[in-house]
């Protein structure tokens, strides 16, 4: 019982040991260097993006561009409001990229566990066809799809988003990964204690699978909360909309809509995702850390 | 892997975990066999659901590739008259070359990109500062490629865009960005790998942290240093993880869609249609389900194709410690 | 063993949090269940009459005092109006196809004339009968109406739409810029000379920071205005017989009576033309010169802006830009429209837009009644307050509408129409979503280069409109 409580992370730790001598160091101050510019180059960008958000229509083509935008100008934000309705639009969002984050965690965390710590006939075939199954793109079986979706009676509502997405190829991948990076004398000292496969997932290893559901969920999160081409497709009331699809549609018909209405509905929709990065960003650094090494 | 253990251990028993030195109950008959309805019980969400959501409908693609429908009237048979169309259609053709450019260049960016920033990040330097770049460079990847699409193309705008006012100020004459093929694909790669490297520099950064100290002692105490000793030890301690990332940057920039969608419609000319907006296009904007599968078979196959080599070729390349 | 009590402790506590968080997104799920399988979506699977807009929320709150008005007159009809988002017109053909596919078609659809031809063709519900049966209440609107908007709706001669609302492509140039290079308020018959003229003029006193001449890559005010004045077209542009039912009983006074059709036909790709190259070639010299901007594909999010920042000299646009012109500040000194100018002819391009009747509608005198009554002054004044777009009737066409905001000429809008009365409508034969790709995707190409780039352009946009004709959608 006791392992559980002593994870600690380790996929921070600096891989090179430090110098012995604190003297100028010329080669950090070179890499700190170009690292600030990729930097800038990375997030120049999108606070540039914030800053004409806050400027009014007719100043956001001002050159040269004021990076601070000294008086903020809100009315950009209220129009977005007007024009869209971005709470239901959040909640959409929320409930379609939610719902299939814990979806995939619960599925994706089972059947990892199969392929790695469970013995069965065609379990190597079967993973590979799992695997395979990435490299299709969606546009492949979108129709399909579609024709499916409209077989259930399920066309045009959020379901038809949530339900495809839940099995996951990839996320089943990372948690293979996962489990089998897992200490193998847990099972053994389970085992010991005569406990069935079952209860050796349920007490010993459900538990550990916590931290890497955790990265199938943020990542599913990531990509869901983004996800433009299935949304185009499936959706067609705007009661049914998720973000992405309702930002585009700010940008207007012939030419009239508004640049800074449009950027500050792309700042509105980072909020969200921009939470779940602050918090969830530790554990997905630990994570992929931790599961890329092999 | 997130307990104590030290990385070299973990990566023992990965390895034996692979071939299953498995749970002990294994090798008690009544073990494995509630081992294997355990499987199959853990296993049906996942196997049916991608049974009745990617199978399913990947062999009604096949077939619906052999038909011609436009969903108003009734399917027709037409055998192998789509494909025979599709390969011969001149949009179709320049998107694949498109498409396989896009990941070749767009790739190569990523993946190197990444991985220089990787390995400047994991050297010695204060926390805080490590911590911010490494936010930073993943930042980009939260947000959504159909909103950056929409920023961005407004900083590339030939006259009024930010990007041309900075080259200006370098004496650089504006560049027509976004009305000129060139301009076009290097744009829609440009905004591609900003938003995409977050993800492979993660990747490299946890590889990178797996390579044992110890490894980097022993290259200097042999006088490696510097680049040679990135180029002797980080990086072939680093190829599974660079098989890892390349696998899925590649899978994921032949299916290329909301960047030029949004930025370009795949203009001017054909010079930024990629493949799978080719398959919307005809589905979506044309009602031709039938030559969109068409594409869509042709485009697996492709993608398939390149997976299988990349592996094939990373036995022979790719180090494991 | 403390350890291992707490351990056990700390195992029963995180199993009740589990257990809560699983509750919670399970009763969570519930709640929502409604927002999820879409049944909280008023009128979703009634038989109340569904009309397809395309829009927002806000602009389908806004036809509320119409249909409020259209329920007195008609208590037995339910409507309900659907909002459809889209970027542009093939956007929203597309949603609607889905619709379609998805087998919930709406009965009623707010159709441009991009898909008038692909609605006729495949989907749509002829008027006719109605028309001739309804005669004598529809006089009135016909009366108020330009033929040549009636025509754009006519396919084989059937109609298929009224015209609703519209828009031709004039010219809006920004009064202060003119001001500033000394030119004067350009003449009614202002030639593509003059136009260019001018663009130099406002290039010299403005040389940096500026366009004279801004455009955009689409089906609307890209390059085809410059190809009617030219009088040619992308398309070799044909009249189909018939539809003298309905000239001979709304249109027999009308003096261009004579010039009308059973609808336009547009079979054959005509990029090959050499008066197509010569408005190429114009476009392009304004391109190299630097009066007028490379044309991005789409877009167009940033023009308003543009303008109204006084970035812009001048840029093809009709009576829909008003509104937006003045919500982004510009006072209604500060621009003006003029006709668009003369080449061979001035023959202008326009846009109109109105509701057709699906084949599979379930109650067709139902969706008729519909379309009559939005047809009726009352109903239009309460559809279009605002000058965001032209209404089809002249009438409404008047100073009231564009008090305070509008151009000082805003009668050039209506007068587009009565002035050249064989302004056409946007070239969109049934496969318009491939013609508009097939034109879209070379125009870039043939005003940004040499001339040899141009003439291979042309060759591969002939070629590609070719494919797309032959396509059956």
């Amino acid at each position: 019982m006791s392992i559980t409580t002593e994870r600690v992370s380790t996929g921070t730790a600096p891989a090179v040991p430090a110098r012995p001598r604190p003297k100028l160091n010329w080669n950090l101050i070179l890499r700190i260097v170009l690292l600030m510019i990729a930097a800038v180059l990375t997030l120049g960008p999108v606070m540039w993006t914030l800053s004409t958000s806050l400027r009014s229509p007719s100043e956001s083509f001002k050159l040269p561009p004021s990076f601070f935008p000294w008086n903020p100008d809100f009315t950009s934000y209220a129009q977005v409001f007007q024009q869209l309705d971005i709470v239901l639009l959040v909640l959409n969002s929320a409930l379609v990229t939610g719902l299939i984050a814990v979806g995939q965690m619960i599925t994706a965390a089972m059947a990892g566990y199969a392929f790695a710590n469970l013995k069965f006939r065609g379990r190597g075939a079967l993973f590979s066809i799992v695997l395979a199954t990435m490299m299709v793109p969606v546009q492949v079986t979108i129709v399909p799809v579609f024709m499916l979706i409209r077989g259930m009676g399920l066309s045009d509502t959020l379901l038809a988003l949530i339900l495809p997405a839940i099995p996951t190829a990839f996320g089943t991948f990372l948690m293979r990964q996962y489990f089998l990076g897992l200490p193998a004398d847990l099972a053994e000292a389970a085992s010991i204690d005569g406990a069935s496969p079952w209860r050796t997932f349920r007490s010993v290893y459900a538990p550990l699978a916590v931290p890497g559901m955790a990265i199938v969920g943020i990542l599913a999160f990531n990509f869901h909360w983004n996800e433009f081409f299935r949304p185009l497709i499936m959706t067609i009331s705007e009661q049914n909309f998720t973000l992405p699809l309702g930002l585009v549609s700010l940008q207007g018909n012939l030419g009239t809509g508004s640049i800074s209405v449009v950027l500050a509905g792309v700042v509105l929709s980072m909020i969200p995702a921009l939470v779940v990065f602050i918090f969830g960003q530790r554990a997905l650094q630990d994570g992929l850390t931790a599961g890329s090494g092999k | 892997m997130s307990t104590t253990t030290p990385r070299r251990e973990q990566a023992k028993q990965a390895k034996q975990a692979i071939k299953p030195a498995q749970p002990g109950a294994a090798h008690t008959p009544s073990g494995r066999h509630s081992q294997r309805w355990l499987a199959w019980i853990f296993l049906a969400p996942t196997v049916l659901g991608m049974g009745l959501f990617t199978l399913v409908p990947i062999v009604a693609s096949v077939v619906l590739a052999f038909f011609r429908w436009d969903i108003i009237s009734a399917p027709t048979f037409v055998g192998f008259d789509n494909f025979a169309e599709v390969v011969q259609d001149p949009t179709v053709r320049v998107s694949f070359l498109n498409t396989i450019v896009f990941v070749i260049v767009a790739v190569a960016l990523q993946l190197g990109l990444a991985l220089a920033l990787a390995v400047m990040v994991q050297e010695k330097m204060p926390a805080w500062l490590r911590g911010f770049f490494r936010s930073a460079f993943f930042f980009p990847l939260i947000l959504s490629a159909a909103s950056v699409s929409i920023f961005m193309r407004y900083l590339f705008n030939e006259q009024f865009g930010v990007v041309n006012w900075f080259l200006s100020l370098a004496g650089i004459p504006a560049v027509p960005w976004l009305t000129t093929p060139g301009g076009s694909a290097a744009v829609v790669i440009l905004v591609y790998v900003w938003q995409n490297f977050g993800f492979s520099f993660l990747l490299f950064i946890g590889g990178l942290a797996s390579i044992p100290a110890e490894t980097y002692e022993a290259a200097s105490l042999d006088g490696a240093t510097g680049w040679r000793k990135h180029v002797h030890v980080t990086l072939p301690l680093l190829s599974p993880t660079t098989l890892l990332a390349s696998v899925m940057a590649i899978i994921s920039a032949l299916q290329v869609f909301d960047q030029p969608y949004v930025l370009t419609r795949g203009g001017p000319g054909d010079s930024t249609r990629t493949a799978v907006m080719v398959i919307f296009e005809s589905a979506f904007q044309r009602l031709e389900f039938g030559q969109a599968s068409a594409i869509g078979v042709l485009l697996t196959l492709i993608i398939m194709a390149i997976t299988a080599a990349q592996f094939r070729l990373s036995k022979r390349f790719v180090f494991y410690q | 063993m403390t350890g291992a009590t707490t351990g056990r402790l700390r195992e029963i506590s995180r199993r009740t949090a589990l257990g809560a968080l699983g509750a919670g997104i399970l009763g969570a799920t519930v709640a929502s269940w409604p927002r999820l399988s879409g049944s909280d979506i008023p009128g979703r699977g009634d038989n109340s009459l569904s009309i397809a807009i395309m829009g927002t929320a806000a602009d389908a709150a806004a036809r509320q005092r119409a249909i409020d008005a259209f329920t007195r007159l008609h208590p037995d009809i339910r409507v309900k109006v659907q909002a459809i988002q889209a970027v542009d017109w093939k956007d929203f053909f597309t949603k609607i196809l889905t619709m379609v596919a998805a087998g919930t078609p709406p009965d009623v659809v707010y159709v441009a004339t991009e898909g008038a031809q692909l609605f006729a063709d495949k989907l749509a519900h002829p008027l006719d009968e109605y028309l001739r049966r309804d005669a004598a209440d529809m006089a009135e609107f016909f009366d108020d109406v330009h033929p040549s908007l009636v025509e754009a709706f006519m396919y084989k001669g059937s109609l298929f739409q009224l015209p609703m609302d519209w828009n031709a492509a004039n010219m809006y140039y920004n009064t202060t810029a003119f001001a500033q290079a000394g030119l004067e308020r350009p003449a009614d018959d202002w030639t593509h000379v003059d136009f260019r003229n001018s663009l130099a003029a406002m290039r010299k006193a403005r040389p940096s920071d500026f366009t004279p001449y801004y455009w955009t890559n689409r089906l609307f005010g890209g390059v085809v205005p410059w190809l009617y004045a030219n009088d040619t077209s992308f398309l070799k542009e044909t009249r189909s017989t018939g539809g003298d039912w309905l000239w001979d009983s709304f249109y027999a006074q009308d003096p261009s009576r004579r010039l009308r059709s059973g609808g336009y036909q547009w079979l054959e790709p005509n990029a090959d033309d050499p008066r197509v190259f010569e408005s190429f070639d114009y476009l392009r010299g304004l391109v190299k010169d630097g009066l007028g901007v490379r044309p991005e594909e789409g877009g167009g999010s940033s023009l308003v802006g543009l303008f109204a920042s006084n970035r812009i000299g001048t840029t093809p646009a009709g009576g829909y830009w008003v509104q937006g012109l003045h919500e982004a500040g510009m006072k209604e000194n500060d621009y003006d429209v003029a006709f668009f100018p003369k080449w061979r002819t001035q023959r202008h391009q326009f846009g109109t837009a109105g509701y057709a009747i699906m084949k599979t509608a379930k109650d067709k005198d139902a969706a008729w009644e519909w379309i009559k009554f939005s047809a009726s002054r009352e109903a239009m004044e309460l559809i279009f307050p605002n000058p965001v777009t032209t209404p089809a009737r002249r009438s409404m066409v008047n100073e009231a509408l564009y008090k305070g905001k509008g151009p000082a000429h805003w009668k050039v809008f209506y007068d587009t129409l009565d002035k050249y009365p064989t302004t056409g409508p946007i070239p969109a034969p049934p496969q318009q979503a491939a013609v508009e790709t097939a034109l879209m995707k070379n125009v870039s190409l043939a005003v940004s280069g040499d001339e040899r780039q141009l003439k291979q352009a042309l060759e591969s946009m002939q070629r590609d409109l070719e494919l797309a004709l032959r396509r059956q959608s």
